[in-house]
């Protein structure tokens, strides 16, 4: 049972960081939440495909199908947190004057959907394998059932801990969360491509395995939030800092592009006419 | 081009960007003569648990893993001293490239039955 735990918690902690994280950007960039059903169900339907047709993704790319898909949907899942990021600034410069709706609406539901195909794929194997083929079901069930429990008690702090903050703070945050999450996510896609030896590989720049176990909780945490790794190689801190910096620079770009609205609100007007 | 007309620093930028593609290209020529040498060595799963359990690679030097699953359900290989994972469906085989690594002990397991899948790369 308490394996069943660890692996739901494992992949349940890093989707529920991003869809409360998300949720509560949501808000303060003034959207409902009626997109959140849709891209639940797209997450759902594509971890389902993404599990069923595994067999035929492992044996593809000369049998790297695996670390290549994960490496792209990690990518992209980086690229749409930057893209969130640039609109949490441009919210955050000029508020409620140059909300961008549509675009801020698919990026906030490809996200989710994209973080729900990456961590479902892994639970319904799981369950599959160890509770439908072996017939173990009750420990499956029981430790899945903590695991998901733990990690949305936690989501659920992080939304409201968010929200109870101010449009433009939360904002900020959620926008440093994912410049972390996205920068961790860059790295692990390293690895996986490190894995099919398709970047440069070198020994382990630093150990801290010591300090921190990747396997403790609390490396599990921070594996989750900034994509921690005891034993990181060159290739691995080069993504996380492009990573970081390209996101950095969205969100200046994002503030950049409405600083006119911001000190002087007469010119939407004249922005509005223009389109 | 006229260092007159055009910026040194645009001339700068382009001879980098030139010199970015050519690294690049050594680069990749290392990474083809390295994977004709690169020793192979295979790992099976029966029953859920790994054979040969401890497995020994030379130091410094990157090692193709060729990991073979005899049993009918999938099996994660996951290490997190290699920083590898992998899921290998039932009844085929996965390629994992690790290393170069320092000598020492590095523990895998099977992530589906993580009490009794175990097993480490010795590497000297």
């Amino acid at each position: 049972m308490t394996s069943a735990l660890i692996i739901v918690l494992r992949e349940v902690l890093e989707a529920v960081l991003i869809i409360c994280m998300l949720l509560a950007s949501s808000s303060a960039l003034g959207l409902r939440f009626r997109w959140l059903p849709p891209a639940l169900f797209a997450g759902l339907t594509g971890a389902l495909i993404y599990a069923l047709s595994l067999e035929d993704i492992s044996m593809a790319f000369e049998g790297f199908g695996q670390e290549i898909v994960n490496a792209v949907i990690l990518l992209l899942i980086m690229l749409l947190l930057l893209a969130h990021n640039f609109l949490a600034m441009r919210e955050f410069k000029a508020p409620k004057i140059a909300r961008l709706p549509a675009l801020s609406l698919l990026v906030l539901s490809a996200t989710i959907a994209m973080a729900m195909v990456r961590e479902g794929s892994e639970i319904y194997l799981y369950v599959y394998s160890y509770g439908v083929v072996a017939g173990d079901m009750t420990s499956v069930l029981a430790g899945g059932a903590i695991g998901t429990g733990i990690g949305f008690s936690l989501g659920t702090f992080i939304y409201y801990g968010l929200r109870t903050l101010s449009a433009r703070h939360c904002l900020l945050f959620s926008s440093i969360m994912a410049l972390v999450i996205g920068a961790g996510m860059s790295s692990q896609a390293a690895l996986f491509l490190a894995q099919a030896d398709l970047v440069p590989t070198s020994e382990p720049l630093w150990d801290s395995s010591a300090l921190v176990a990747e396997s403790s909780l609390l490396g599990e945490l921070l594996q989750a939030v900034i994509g921690y790794e005891a034993s990181p190689i060159a290739t691995q801190v080069v993504m996380f800092a492009g990573a970081l910096l390209l996101s950095l620079a969205a969100m200046g770009i994002g503030i950049f592009s409405v600083r006119n609205i911001s000190a002087n609100p007469g010119a939407i007007r004249t922005h509005r006419s223009n389109e | 081009m006229t260092p007159s007309r055009q910026p040194s620093g645009n001339v700068g930028r382009k001879l980098k960007c030139q010199m970015r593609r050519l690294t690049g290209a050594a680069l990749c020529c290392v990474a083809m003569s390295a994977q004709a040498q690169t020793p192979v060595f295979e790992i099976e799963i029966r029953e859920h648990l790994f054979y040969p359990s401890e497995l020994k690679i030379p130091a410094g030097q990157k090692v193709k893993l060729v990991i073979h699953n005899r049993d009918a359900t999938p099996e994660e290989f996951e290490s997190y001293e290699l920083n590898r994972e992998k899921v290998i469906i039932g009844n085929t085989q996965g390629v994992v490239f690790i290393g170069p690594l320092k000598p020492g002990e590095y523990p895998f397991f099977g992530e589906f039955n993580p009490k009794t899948a175990q097993g480490k790369v010795i590497v000297e």
